[in-house]
């Protein structure tokens, strides 16, 4: 027995382009007699993919929309068949591309059980044998004998995410479908979902856009774009190249429309400050305050800063036409990694004038111990420095 | 697709053999069931009422049957009284045009369960044949009464009746194979379905004994008229219980056809499942 749970190569899958095969009946009996077959562009949805993975690893599957990461996990879970080459799998599968499959809304919690259950590969002695682990698991014990077309959406997915944590396979397909359900219920899953992989030696792939997630469950990544495997290595890695790509030309222009516009944006880091360039137009004499508001790699905000905003502050006055305000920011306490900035400018808790959001972004490298910036955003320390001292 | 063993999974593009992997299916034997177990309970869930609907259509079918070929066109049965002749095929053609239309449209209609999780598909046409069981049990029901109000007892062929049964499920689900597959390469079929039910009740001999097609009808056009996968067993069956002479020739014509349409409804599904995921 090999000690690979996926092996996947030269995997390509392609789609036809125009109407498809799935078309009318006259089509195809019109294709059958013409002697000029209309020749269909094929789109490689996945090209060459090769990769291997061990058994008991969590892998996680990242790249933008379009990258074949869906395709992939679709192959995978043999919902469609590859166009060229193969894969093997080494051991029961399940997957998940999303949870309650079959749920029927007429019937019974209970029923739904069953059938959730047994769709997804398992059979009725196993379902009944973690039946009561499933409905203690979801917390739903007293509804179960009711139809879940009367259920909340949040029981409805509770129900659903209790069958699919309980099934035992050796190798588990997950997609997107954590984005469901409350804050709480996701972290008991990806809870329940990590000690399978970490203490059953259960072999995952797990795709999302939740880079959090990932990084949380995967210890390695693939990173998928163009329809191609562009590297596989540490989780922490990939989602750095990652997000790299992903960032936008770190230069903002627009037109002119009219009132008072932000046109232009630019931006400089220097060794402990950020300075923004912004470019600001206007038909008539303004004033008004400035907002930056920061997020992080993950896109969670962690800051905010003002000019004019807060109580006898000045605002900033300027003439009609184009002026230049020069921002900035100190980045001392931040840990390395990917920012995003956002820009308002308002006539302050009257209205805003504009906003542009995640406008810039600058990256922060690990210098070592001169900067409070060897601290990383990847190791769950978070992204801002604390300042802690002995008492 | 093959399986080497009962867990590794090896999936080969220039693999084109078709197996029809009757091993995997069925271990989604538990699946074939709770499907059927769904299409019950949703089915039948405002019980009453539903159940009388399953006795309404065949009563009806019978009355007016029985008014136009019974007391109109006076039919030749052989004795039989009109009735009982003709709620034989009544009953036959209640289970095949449910369990034909219901297992047409079926994958097409879990299709959103085809996107996003693999299973065989087969499991849910076939499925469609269990549902169709509790209309077929309330027409046979029909059937029992009139036996037991005209005093009829069966013939001593009726232990064949059991082999007819199997062969009208293998029937419905052969024309129900075929179009669930074809619904799904081409739409057109969904509106087939309907004509298939109506136009089947005149072209399967269900009013009226085979006799009058052999004998009023042209070699090739009784072949023909024989390809209807019913046309056999709806006059095997009504001789199991009426008896009379036992039937030959075209009635084998008719079985091998319902086999041939059974083996090649299961290769052609298995053709269609590899790209089913993708064309639904």
């Amino acid at each position: 027995m090999s000690d690979k749970a996926i092996i996947v190569e030269n995997l390509w899958k392609g789609y036809q382009l125009g109407s498809g095969k799935s078309g009318s009946f006259r089509e195809s009996i019109t294709n059958l007699f013409s002697s000029t077959k209309t020749k269909k562009e094929t789109f490689w949805a996945l090209q060459d993919i090769n990769f291997s993975i061990n058994k008991g690893e969590a892998v996680g599957i990242i790249g933008r929309n379009g990258a074949g990461k869906s395709t992939l996990l679709k192959i995978l879970s043999r919902i469609t068949a590859p166009t060229k080459g193969g894969f093997e799998l080494n051991g029961r599968v399940s997957s998940l591309l999303e949870v309650g499959t079959g749920f029927h809304p007429e019937l019974t919690g209970r029923e739904n059980i069953y059938l959730n259950g047994t769709i997804l590969g398992m059979t009725r002695a196993e379902v009944k044998l973690k039946f009561d682990e499933i409905v203690a698991f979801s917390g739903i014990e007293k509804f179960i004998d009711t139809p879940v077309k009367r259920y909340s959406s949040g029981m409805y997915v509770r129900l659903a995410f209790a069958v699919a944590a309980h099934l035992e396979p050796e190798i588990l397909i997950v997609d997107e479908v954590l984005a469901v359900g409350d804050a709480e219920f996701q972290k008991k899953c990806l809870g329940k979902m990590k000690d399978v992989s970490n203490n059953e030696g259960r072999t995952v792939l797990f795709v999302s856009h939740d880079l959090r997630a990932i990084q949380f469950f995967c210890n390695k990544s693939i990173l998928l774009n163009n329809s191609k495997v562009v590297d596989f290595d540490e989780t922490s890695k990939i989602t750095s190249t990652y997000l790299k790509s992903m960032l936008k030309v770190n230069n903002f222009t627009r037109n002119y429309d009219g009132g008072i516009k932000i046109t232009n944006v630019t931006s400089e880091l220097n060794e402990h400050k950020l300075e923004i360039y912004l470019n600001i137009k206007t038909d008539k004499k303004i004033s008004f305050a400035v907002d930056v508001r920061l997020k992080d790699s993950f896109f969670i905000p962690i800051g905010y800063g003002t000019i004019g905003t807060k109580i006898n502050q000045d605002l900033i006055t300027i003439e009609e036409g184009d002026t230049q305000v020069i921002l900035s920011l100190l980045t001392n306490d931040l840990a390395s990694g990917l920012y995003y900035v956002s820009i308002d400018i308002t006539n302050p808790n009257i209205e805003y004038y504009d906003r542009l959001d995640d406008v810039i972004n600058f990256e922060l490298l690990p210098l070592g111990t001169k900067t409070n910036k060897f601290l990383n955003q990847d190791w769950n320390y978070g992204s801002y420095q604390l300042s802690v001292s002995l008492k | 697709m093959t399986s080497t063993t009962p867990y590794t999974t090896k999936v080969d593009a220039s693999d084109n053999a078709l197996a029809l992997n009757l091993k995997e299916l069925f271990r989604y034997k538990d699946l074939f069931w709770v499907l059927a177990y769904r299409d019950l309970r949703v089915r039948y869930a405002q019980t009453f009422l539903g159940l009388l609907w399953a006795l309404i259509q065949p009563l009806t079918t019978l009355i007016i049957v029985s008014v136009v070929f019974g007391r109109f066109v006076k039919v030749e049965t052989g004795g039989v009284p009109y009735p009982v002749f003709a709620v034989i095929g009544i009953s036959l053609w209640t289970y095949f045009s449910f369990v034909l239309s219901q297992s047409g449209g079926s994958v097409i209609g879990a299709q959103e369960m085809v996107k996003k999780i693999y299973f065989p598909r087969l499991v849910i046409p076939l499925s469609k044949a269990v549902v169709g069981f509790v209309d077929f049990g309330v027409a046979l029901l029909l059937l029992i009464g009139l036996f037991f109000y005209y005093r009829i007892i069966p013939s001593s062929n009726i232990v064949f009746l059991p082999l007819f049964l199997i062969l009208t499920i293998i029937s419905s689900l052969a024309v129900g194979i075929w179009l669930s597959a074809l619904t799904i390469r081409y739409r057109d079929f969904q509106y087939v379905v309907p004509f298939f039910v109506q136009f089947g009740l005149y072209l399967t001999p269900i009013a009226y004994p085979t006799d009058i097609v052999v004998s009023n009808l042209p070699n090739w056009a009784t072949f023909l008229f024989y390809l209807n996968p019913m046309a056999g067993i709806v006059e095997g069956f009504r001789w199991s219980l009426l008896g009379g002479t036992a039937p030959m020739g075209y009635f084998w014509i008719s079985i091998v056809f319902v086999f041939i349409l059974f083996i090649s409804g299961l290769y052609y599904f298995r053709k269609i499942e590899r790209v089913m995921a993708d064309i639904i």
